[in-house]
């Protein structure tokens, strides 16, 4: 009798030994099994493509950031003429009369990385240069933070159409660049971007002037309000040639608002050229003489998936 | 004494099975619509997530916001990045007590009163919602339609848009809950 007395006491300490540690888990977070299972399967996170830059664009720069699948960008940017120095001024109106460039682009996703653009800059001091270009988007930054950066390759073309030339090679440029960006935090994403410009015929074509030119861009956007964004472009060419005196870096300041398939850029910078390969390859206009001017960028997104094919798991 | 003995042991065993049997669904379809000036808009996610504990009527619902899709894809990212600020409050979730007995042994459709709270863009609210479970061979369905305040959530609608939504946003929910067997027990 006192065995099993002893039994029962033994079971009694066994069972709520084994009760407390079964109820452990639940009993700290103090939730029902089904809160529990609930809370299991919501910290599933999903690995999500994290958006560094809400736009392809920037003022000088291009982001990381593509135009999604059947999606079309209407790209227009316009530089005024010099606000202040002696092309500028009052007598100028402020720069307004005058244009340094216009860039009229249209920018296609061929799926969701792989974008083609065409554009044609009209930049009267050189004569305007046709560009074609491939942007593919090689590495997403991820919301799980696998991979913090994004990584971005963009190939361009350009070709001048119009003055004379020696043979139809002279006419055309390339430039390659990479483009690491990051969203550091829920308002603040920067990026950086080295890049090569070759030019057949060097731009200026003058003695000593490189075919090819070195160069590292850097970018960042700060988001003020839902909307509104400030940014910040700036682009180094490097070599001795550039180093010189004549060549300044191009440096803008922007204020960029987001609504939905509309961007609206308007910024400040010393760069006449809208185009990589002009701006890196010949940025003479300096703040310091006034030669720093106002500019727009407005792009329009048009989606042609269909609405009847419009699949929800896409 | 033995008696004692079984009716102990039982009385061990009882308790693990109180808690009642789960119900389960992983790829509740939910919709969120709302009329606008230009174009009306729409998206849907097949990937709420919703259990169900018929023995306390305990039920809740999540979404991970960010699997919402909209038919444009600037939308999507607009709705994400500017009204929801989906990467700070990432899940809309709804926790509820269904107010009415559902017998999920029987067969039926039973309109029910689900009470409890709803938490969207970081801001919780008491809630009411009504809708229909119907079970059938087992399985557990659900379906209902609501509507949410944007200003009830604080979800701030920028004034210079082009594509507006709506103050009130209609969300439809149907989700398929079945039996769910934890891995451990098996």
């Amino acid at each position: 009798m006192i065995d099993m007395k002893k039994f029962i006491l033994f079971l009694l300490f066994a069972s709520l030994a084994t009760a407390g540690m079964a109820q452990k888990p639940d009993s700290t977070k103090n939730t029902s099994s089904a809160d529990s299972l609930f809370n299991s399967m919501n910290a599933v996170n999903k690995k999500e493509n994290v958006v560094v830059f809400e736009s392809p664009r920037l003022i000088l720069t291009q982001t990381n950031e593509t135009v999604k699948k059947k999606n079309l960008n209407v790209i227009f940017v316009h530089r005024f003429g010099d606000f202040a120095g002696p092309s500028g001024g009052g007598k100028f109106f402020y720069g307004f009369d005058d244009i340094a460039d216009v860039y009229l682009a249209l920018q296609y996703g061929i799926s969701d990385n792989l974008n083609i653009e065409i554009g044609r800059n009209t930049l009267p001091l050189v004569g305007g240069l046709v560009d074609l270009e491939l942007k593919y988007a090689l590495i997403h930054q991820t919301s799980d933070n696998s991979s913090p950066v994004a990584i971005t390759l963009i190939g361009q073309t350009g070709v001048r159409p119009y003055n004379s030339y020696a043979t139809f090679g002279d006419r055309v440029s390339y430039f390659g660049q990479v483009v690491f960006a990051s969203k550091l935090s829920h308002r603040f994403s920067i990026e950086v971007a080295p890049s090569i410009v070759q030019n057949n015929l060097p731009v200026p074509d003058l003695s000593g002037s490189p075919e090819q030119i070195f160069s590292l861009s850097a970018a960042a956007r700060l988001k003020v309000t839902k909307l509104l964004s400030v940014v910040c472009d700036y682009a180094h060419p490097f070599g001795s040639y550039r180093n010189a005196v004549g060549f300044s870096d191009p440096l803008g300041f922007g204020i960029q608002a987001v609504t939905g398939g509309h961007v609206f850029t308007i910024n400040i910078t010393n760069s006449r050229a809208a185009s990589e390969i002009n701006y890196l390859s010949n940025t003479t206009s300096d703040y310091g003489r006034g030669q720093y001017r106002i500019g727009f960028t407005i792009s329009r997104m048009f989606d042609f998936t269909h609405k009847e094919t419009f699949n929800p798991k896409r | 004494m033995m008696k004692f003995i079984c009716i102990l042991l039982l009385a061990l065993i009882i308790p693990k099975q109180n808690g009642g049997d789960l119900y389960l669904c992983k790829n509740a379809k939910i919709t969120i619509y709302s009329s606008a000036l230009i174009e009306d808009i729409k998206a849907d996610s097949n990937f709420g997530l919703s259990v169900f504990n018929p023995a306390t009527g305990e039920l809740n619902f999540s979404l991970l916001i960010s699997s919402l899709q909209f038919e444009k894809a600037f939308m999507q990212q607009h709705f994400n990045s500017d009204y929801m600020e989906s990467d700070k409050y990432p899940r809309a979730i709804f926790k509820g007590k269904v107010q009415e007995h559902v017998d999920v042994t029987r067969d039926g459709s039973y309109p029910v009163t689900v009470t409890g709270t709803f938490t969207v863009h970081g801001v919780t609210k008491p809630r009411t919602i009504t809708g229909t479970i119907t079970v059938k061979n087992g399985i557990v369905s659900m379906a209902s339609e609501f509507m949410v305040n944007c200003a009830d959530h604080h979800i701030d609608i920028p004034q210079i848009l082009f594509y507006h939504i709506a103050e009130n946003i209609k969300v439809t929910v149907s989700a398929t809950d079945i039996l769910y067997k934890s891995p451990s027990n098996q």
